[in-house]
């Protein structure tokens, strides 16, 4: 039991870091409809920015912070410069696009920060195991799932209770509505960006340290990633969170009790979603589009 | 959310196409880690006989006779394919010690080929990228064949990437030398122009173990981690054989997805079985991640790990866990203050600062690359002319070759038409957390000749 317990919190932990990036996810699939493939590659980015400013001395939350900040700014900028003119484009045309951008921030951060393991990246806490009654709980897993539930949080509040919050969701309903309305359309996409840059670098910088930094860090968390989003549904923040967690848990209980996906766990998120997409295509949470004929 | 849309259907048809992308790009991700492919070949087998002298390729029926493809002037042409990028980057640090040495060499004249005939040659290495991905390798491998006229292919990395490039290399007689794997499928009669480098072969590494095992607490039970794919199987394969008839017992084995270093729920499901052993035979970061997994979970067993994490940078990731580790290694350990006076050692820190200063000369990767380019040197300046067919029969019946590199003192390299193996000569070592570098555990190990016959026949030829 208590074995299942420690798995269990295994797969929370994984389950909160792809949670984290799959709201990311849903958050610029909402407003602008584009599938992000270049989202973990962002966090990746800021990860490295992170470990620049810790390696020059600056303290580790100030650090976070600067990364986030410049995050959001360069999530931002990254929508206006790189998605804004192909944004009418075919669907096709964008996921090569952030495909695009996926590969040409990965090779830029070898060039810029080089190629090498960083082994110096400080947490921001300090390392600890627990164990009531035989079931291990670590502060990673703690600080991952105390992270994710007070940006749900502050999400909703910003949904929910901001004039910001307002205009990004009309922006997502209708965009044309929106714009006829005087909000301004452009600034909420670029807002939107922003914020999924910075929250995929709080995923980044609390998860990295755990596993080593180097230039493919974020591509099997990405792949977790989108596996909870599709399971959750590609507009629903609710989803991700829930896909997230389902998907973490799923990998960690397959890995103890099912022996014969021995190293192929990745066959679980695929599985799920496999599933899900045939009884409900728009994914445990997602809306069904309706139409008026 | 509002359900009615002005533009429902399209965006309708819009999610459909993104959840198709979705999966196709999660298709390719896990595609991603093929495995080596089986393959047969007709041509070239070795000449029979065997013994010292004869030769063990037969260039009759390559495409070119004597064929010096790769050599102009005094510069011989080589190159090699290995992850520049990606999740197995780190194994750049490879290529760093490998430029040292040569442009140390260059800087000396070159290579005399052969030694005493006063014919000095530069080399110029071409590195190629392919992030570990054997398909990528095999793209690089054509090309540094046919568009660079390479004379060799040196120390490229991963069993899977070389399992993808040995038809050709065989075909084309183009001599894969010193690969970057301990393998023992380098030994497959079949494919006489492949020679593994002197990392210890794997099969070794697990008889050191398990003597070590039978030794110090004969009734262990074993936990198993491998990386899935052929690197980790050969650890996991040889060390099952090796236990039969022994009362020793692997009471698990766990396999990871070698495109990712997450090893946490792998780790605690073996350290539920409280086994007494832990062998880790996974490489880079899955290395420490196993042993910081393992400290988490309070399981403390006797753990092996894989040569090829033996670093003091990977090692160092997993701090106090790292305590005791045991593994083997062909080298001197450039992180132990005690080898600091060693000429060998003084020449490789000086020219490696030299040529590759963002180098870490302290690591153990590092000296792997500069060793096994001064093994090259060696195997090129025994060859008694310069041609592909004679330098690789001259690369499998090099004999007590000593002092190379940073080669372990007391150690001699040997092959021949029978012993395909070079890195048969190693010392056990355990790990010093606190002081941070390998101890040596008794005296040198000499397995001269013994790789063929500890390895299990189906994956020798396989």
């Amino acid at each position: 039991m208590s074995l299942f317990l420690t798995q269990l919190m295994n797969g929370i932990g994984n389950g909160a870091v792809y949670a984290s990036l799959a709201l990311a996810l849903v958050l610029i699939f909402r407003t602008t409809g584009i599938l992000n493939f270049a989202q973990g590659e962002m966090a990746l980015y800021s990860t490295y920015l992170f470990w620049y400013f810790t390696d020059r001395g600056l303290p580790v939350v100030v650090a976070i912070l600067a990364a986030m900040a410049l995050s959001f700014i360069g999530g931002a900028l990254v929508e206006r410069v790189v998605i804004r003119p192909v944004e009418h484009s075919s669907p096709l045309v964008l996921v090569i696009v952030t495909i695009g951008l996926f590969l040409a921030l990965n090779s830029i951060v070898q060039v810029q920060f080089g190629s090498d393991i960083k082994t110096n990246l400080p947490r921001a806490y300090p390392k600890h195991t627990w164990r009531p009654g035989n079931v291990q709980i670590s502060a990673d897993t703690l600080v991952l799932v105390g992270m994710l539930a007070v940006v749900c949080v502050l999400l909703y509040l910003l949904f929910q209770r901001t004039k910001i919050g307002l205009a990004m969701r009309a922006v997502a309903s209708s965009s044309e509505s929106a714009r006829l309305s005087g909000v301004p359309v452009g600034q909420m996409l670029m807002f939107g960006w922003g914020l999924a840059a910075a929250l995929g670098a709080l995923a980044g910088v609390l998860v990295i340290p755990q596993i080593g930094l180097q230039a493919s860090s974020m591509q099997s968390i990405l792949v977790f990633s989108f596996a909870a989003a599709a399971l959750g549904g590609f507009d629903s923040p609710v989803g991700a969170v829930v896909g997230g967690l389902i998907v973490g848990v799923a990998e960690a209980l397959t890995t103890q009790y099912v022996h014969a996906l021995n190293g192929i766990v990745l066959i679980v998120p695929f599985g799920l979603i496999l599933g899900v997409l045939m009884v409900r295509p728009q994914g445990l949470f997602g809306r069904r589009t309706v139409e008026r004929v | 959310m509002i359900a009615h849309r002005t533009e429902g259907s399209t965006s309708s048809r819009k999610l459909r196409f993104v959840a198709l992308g979705t999966v196709l790009a999660l298709a390719a991700a896990a595609c991603g880690s093929n495995r080596g492919t089986s393959s047969t070949t007709t041509s070239k087998t070795p000449s029979s006989g065997g013994g010292a002298t004869a030769p063990v390729v037969d260039t009759s029926g390559c495409p070119t006779a004597n064929d010096t493809t790769g050599v102009s002037g005094d510069t011989i042409t080589i190159g090699t394919s290995l992850p520049e990028s990606g999740l197995y980057a780190a194994f750049t640090a490879i290529l760093k010690g490998e430029k040292s040495y040569f442009s140390y060499m260059n800087a000396q004249g070159g290579i005399e080929v052969p030694a005493g005939s006063g014919k000095k040659y530069k080399i110029n290495l071409i590195a190629k990228d392919d992030a570990y991905d054997a398909a990528k390798t095999v793209t690089n491998v054509n090309s540094l064949i046919n568009d660079s006229k390479v004379f060799a292919l040196f120390n490229t990395v991963g069993t899977k990437n070389n399992l993808a490039i040995r038809d050709t290399s065989d075909t084309q007689c183009v001599p894969d030398l010193l690969i970057a794997s301990g393998a023992v499928q380098w030994g497959n009669p079949k494919f006489p122009w492949m020679l593994g480098s002197e990392l210890v072969p794997y099969p070794l590494e697990m008889q050191t173990f398990v003597d070590y095992l039978l030794k110090n607490k004969p009734n262990a039970t074993i936990a198993v981690l491998k990386a899935n794919d052929d690197f980790g199987q050969s650890y996991a394969d040889t060390l099952q054989a090796l236990v039969k008839g022994t009362n020793l017992k692997i009471v698990q084995t766990q396999g990871y997805d070698p495109e990712g270093s997450d090893v946490k729920a792998q780790v605690t499901s073996l350290a539920a079985t409280k086994a007494d052993a832990f062998v880790i035979g996974g490489t880079l970061l899955a290395c420490p991640n196993a042993l910081n997994a393992m400290g988490d979970a309070g399981w403390k067993p006797i753990v092996y790990m894989s040569g090829t994490c033996v670093s003091k940078v990977l090692l160092g990731i997993a701090g106090k866990n790292a305590q005791g580790v045991l593994s083997v290694t062909s080298l001197l350990d450039p992180a132990d203050p005690v080898n600091a006076s060693n000429p060998a050692m003084q020449l490789y820190k000086a020219q490696v600062k030299k040529y590759a200063p963002d180098a870490d000369t302290s690591d153990g990767i590092v000296a792997y690359g500069w060793t096994t380019a001064a093994l090259f040197a060696k195997i090129l300046s025994l060859s008694p002319k310069l041609d592909r067919g004679s330098v690789m029969n001259t690369a499998h019946t090099v004999s007590g070759v000593t002092g190379v590199g940073l080669q372990l003192a007391g150690s001699t390299w040997s092959t021949s038409a029978s012993d395909r193996f070079i890195g048969e000569t190693f010392q056990l070592i355990n790990y010093d957390a606190t002081a941070g570098h390998s101890n040596p555990v008794g005296p040198i190990t000499d397995d001269n000749g013994k790789t063929a016959k500890l390895s299990p026949a189906v994956l020798l030829n396989s």
